[in-house]
């Protein structure tokens, strides 16, 4: 086995302290992410390490059940985008002609227009939700993920095990299964941690837009938002869940571009 | 934080300061006692008054507010926010004050005649528009007749029409209204938008643009208005009232959010920002320059249910939410506990103000058990949460309150400037909701709670409250209309119409150097009566 890089090593360590802080928030988390108190904006202290927010709720308690939405939408929202980009790609790549030029054009007029607004005109039409939010994140990022495997489906369809293959007879379906699929793999999988990256990211901005994860939930965007009336009297309410967006973006964004570079 | 159209647009604006006009008639000492009087009336803080100095002339007030202006046609208007604004352009017929008493405005002094079928209004001499036109009898008809114009859409027209028969010139000075039936609470309609006299030779020449050329008899003028920026009103050097205004110029700032207005309060960008939750004056507390005030009263805040349709037309249902309800914990994370819990939707003070209601304390124990009792345990809500941050934060604690009896309520999240709408619509069935006070109890009574009153969004209906409301609105007896008003509410508060939470807290933050603010129970700003220290 190859030797990791420092690069993937670094991230993979993130992942599993992120991913850890997730399967574990029950346990770890001082307080229930959701249970509000009294003591309103209440400043850090050893009870409240980040503080209170505007529900009297504890910040770094919502901020680890916050990885959970965080992952599960990332995730999710990667998945479709893998479901729904992967096969146009493959297809695109694979025919050529008519069929890629008309499906290249439909790529290119989503990729057009930037994620964040494809994903309010979306979550307009379909309303808040975890599973919405993962569905509009993953239709969002979907057409990425089917340019780069239609670019490297015409890579591998020039290989010459595909032209023995094609020689003995072997079907367009049997190709794309057998030798294909198989090929592009490595590239969808270093665009699936970059789209997780994505997704998050964006999942936050939509939150801060109030179109995201509806309340109470813990979620990072919604909590940037809420704490950014308050930012001169409690920062901590608005740069601690920012933080925490911007780690596991980095975390997800360092996997999969040290996926890319890797031989 | 823009309140829906509707919500919040009948706030009747009693008028706690003298008007100059009676401030001639007395001298320094005793007008204060006056005041205090008033203020006393009101329980208000004496503070506000305590200012020695005569006023400064002069200099420009910068007002921060979250916009969202639509018309400065008075006519036209529904946006709570563009009152601030009118109030300083144009002048009323009658005005307010604290105690929701009349005072005279444009009309000096007024009669009810044939057993109140007739109302005649007499009017101030001499006063003139900003472009020059007199104010007169002929132009208070063309007010009126414009507002009931079928064909025109004033905004005001159903309040008045099924009020107004018709409007008669008498003189130049004197206006007689014949009624449909005798209706005194008309006297207050004046004392608010539909009082508000627009210059009928300026709407001739603008045609469908007066909306962005108002002209009233107030003292400002329009000056500058740069949509979604900044509205600026300079001083009308004619004014009819002597000695006012002290401005020279009020810029109205648009500004994103509060705490965006305190940090450019901080550097002394803008003087005044009204609607503060006591959260938000925690970041203008931290400055020495700025002081913040009370508001005199805040909004009816409430939980809104569809009464009709179930599972809400269920009186067990209803209940339940309102002994599981946990007011007091509300209060204090809403409004650091400074707001005031109620049964009903009248705040302490007024004269038709009640406290026999039915009482619904804190008993999670009880609401558990009702639901259960009724096999309602369990039953799937979806409550609204409107995307401004006070209802929102309002719809969480209730989210939580109710779920630990046994409800299973969700949280719909909605875009504040849709949620009336779609309250309105049916759509929304569950709701956080606020109302303004009015000047007159028919204001809000008859328009939220007779079946077939304006803002009936709940599809409350009594037909003994139906009785009710229309008896008491004929009446001029304030003592005989009062005991219904009693009969009313305690029904309202028996049927739960509403879960009613009670009065929140506001404030309004001023750098110090700005004076004469006081503080008004329909929560908004007389910006005539202000003046800057020194400007």
């Amino acid at each position: 086995m190859k030797r990791l890089s420092p690069r993937m090593l670094l991230g993979l360590t993130l992942l599993v302290i992120i991913t850890a802080c997730a399967a574990f928030a029950p346990m770890i988390a001082p307080y229930s992410p959701v249970a509000t108190s009294t003591n309103v904006l209440g400043a850090p202290s050893a009870q409240n390490w980040l503080g209170t927010d505007q529900l009297g709720r504890d910040v770094f308690s919502r901020i680890l059940w916050g990885t959970r939405i965080s992952l599960q939408v990332g995730a999710a929202a990667a998945v479709v985008a893998v479901l729904i980009g992967a096969p146009i790609g493959l297809v695109a790549g694979f025919f050529r002609g008519r069929v890629d030029f008309v499906l290249v054009q439909v790529i290119d007029i989503f990729i057009a227009l930037p994620g964040l607004v494809l994903a309010l005109i979306i979550t307009a039409m379909l309303g808040t939700s975890v599973l919405n939010l993962s569905v509009t994140l993953g239709i969002v990022t979907a057409p990425t993920v089917a340019r780069l495997v239609r670019g490297q489906v015409f890579v591998v369809r020039e290989t010459l095990f595909v032209e023995a293959a094609r020689a003995t007879g072997a079907g367009a379906g049997w190709i794309i299964r057998k030798h294909i699929m198989p090929n592009t793999m490595r590239v969808v999988w270093a665009q699936f941690a970059i789209n997780v990256s994505l997704a998050i990211f964006t999942s936050a901005s939509l939150s801060y837009l109030g179109l995201g994860v509806p309340p109470p939930a813990p979620d990072w965007g919604g909590m940037v938002r809420d704490g950014s009336m308050f930012l001169p009297l409690r920062p901590a309410l608005s740069l601690a869940p920012g933080g925490a967006v911007a780690l596991t973006v980095f975390t997800f964004y360092l996997i999969g571009s040290s996926m890319n570079d890797a031989d | 934080m823009p309140p829906p159209v509707g919500a919040n647009n009948g706030g009747n604006t009693p008028d706690f300061t003298l008007s100059s006009q009676q401030e001639e008639k007395m001298n320094r000492r005793q007008m204060l006692s006056t005041v205090s009087a008033l203020m006393l009336a009101a329980g208000l803080p004496a503070t506000v008054f305590a200012q020695d100095a005569p006023p400064t002339q002069g200099g420009t007030l910068n007002v921060g507010f979250i916009s969202d202006l639509r018309t400065m046609d008075p006519l036209q208007s529904t946006q709570w926010t563009e009152r601030q604004i009118l109030f300083t352009i144009f002048d009323r017929l009658v005005d307010l004050n604290p105690d929701f008493s009349l005072k005279p405005g444009l009309a000096k002094s007024w009669d009810f005649e044939e057993d109140g079928r007739r109302l005649v209004l007499h009017l101030e001499t001499g006063v003139t528009f900003h472009d020059g036109t007199s104010f007169n009898a002929e132009a208070v008809k063309w007010n009126l007749d414009t507002r009931l114009d079928p064909n025109g859409n004033s905004s005001q027209r159903r309040q008045l029409e099924g009020v107004i028969e018709s409007v008669e010139v008498v003189d130049d000075a004197t206006v007689a209204i014949t009624l449909t039936e005798p209706y005194p609470p008309l006297l207050s309609l004046f004392a608010d938008r539909a009082g508000l006299m627009a210059s009928p030779a300026a709407a001739e020449k603008w045609g469908e643009d007066i909306g962005s050329h108002p002209v009233g008899t107030g003292p400002f003028k329009l000056g500058e208005w740069t949509r979604g920026s900044t509205l600026t009103v300079t001083r009308n050097e004619e004014f009819w009232q002597e000695g006012m205004p002290h401005l020279d110029a009020i810029t109205f700032n648009d500004i994103p959010s509060n705490v965006v207005g305190i940090q450019r309060m901080m550097i002394g960008e803008l003087d005044y920002i009204g609607h503060l939750t006591p959260l938000d004056t925690k970041l203008a507390a931290a400055s020495p320059e700025i002081s913040v005030e009370p508001s005199a009263g805040g909004q009816w805040y409430s939980l809104q249910w569809k009464w009709d349709s179930a599972p809400y037309d269920n009186p067990e249902l209803r209940r339940a939410v309102a002994y599981g309800l946990n007011r007091e914990r509300i209060n204090q994370i809403l409004w650091e506990g400074e707001g005031v819990i109620s049964n009903g939707f009248t705040p302490d003070g007024l004269w038709w103000s009640t406290d026999d209601l039915a009482d619904y304390s804190y008993d999670p124990d009880k609401a558990r058990q009702i639901l259960e009792d009724a096999g309602l345990t369990g039953t799937k809500l979806q409550l609204a949460a409107p995307s401004g941050d006070a209802l929102r934060r309002f719809a969480e604690l209730a989210h939580e309150d109710l779920n630990a009896i046994g409800l299973d309520v969700e949280l719909a999240p909605v875009p504040q400037s849709e949620y009336y709408a779609k309250t309105v619509a049916g759509e929304i069935r569950f709701t956080p909701m606020r109302w303004t006070q009015r000047a007159d109890p028919d204001g809000l009574i008859q328009y939220l709670f007779a079946t077939d009153g304006t803002a009936n969004s709940t599809k409350y209906s009594n037909p003994q409250v139906d009785e009710w409301i229309y008896e008491a609105r004929v009446l001029t007896d304030q003592d005989a209309r009062k005991a219904l008003y009693d009969k009313i509410q305690k029904q309202i508060s028996e049927d739960l119409a509403y879960m009613p939470v009670g009065f929140s807290r506001e404030f309004s933050a001023l750098r110090a150097e700005v004076k004469g603010y006081t503080p008004m129970p329909d929560l908004i700003p007389r910006f005539r009566y202000f003046w800057k220290d020194g400007a």
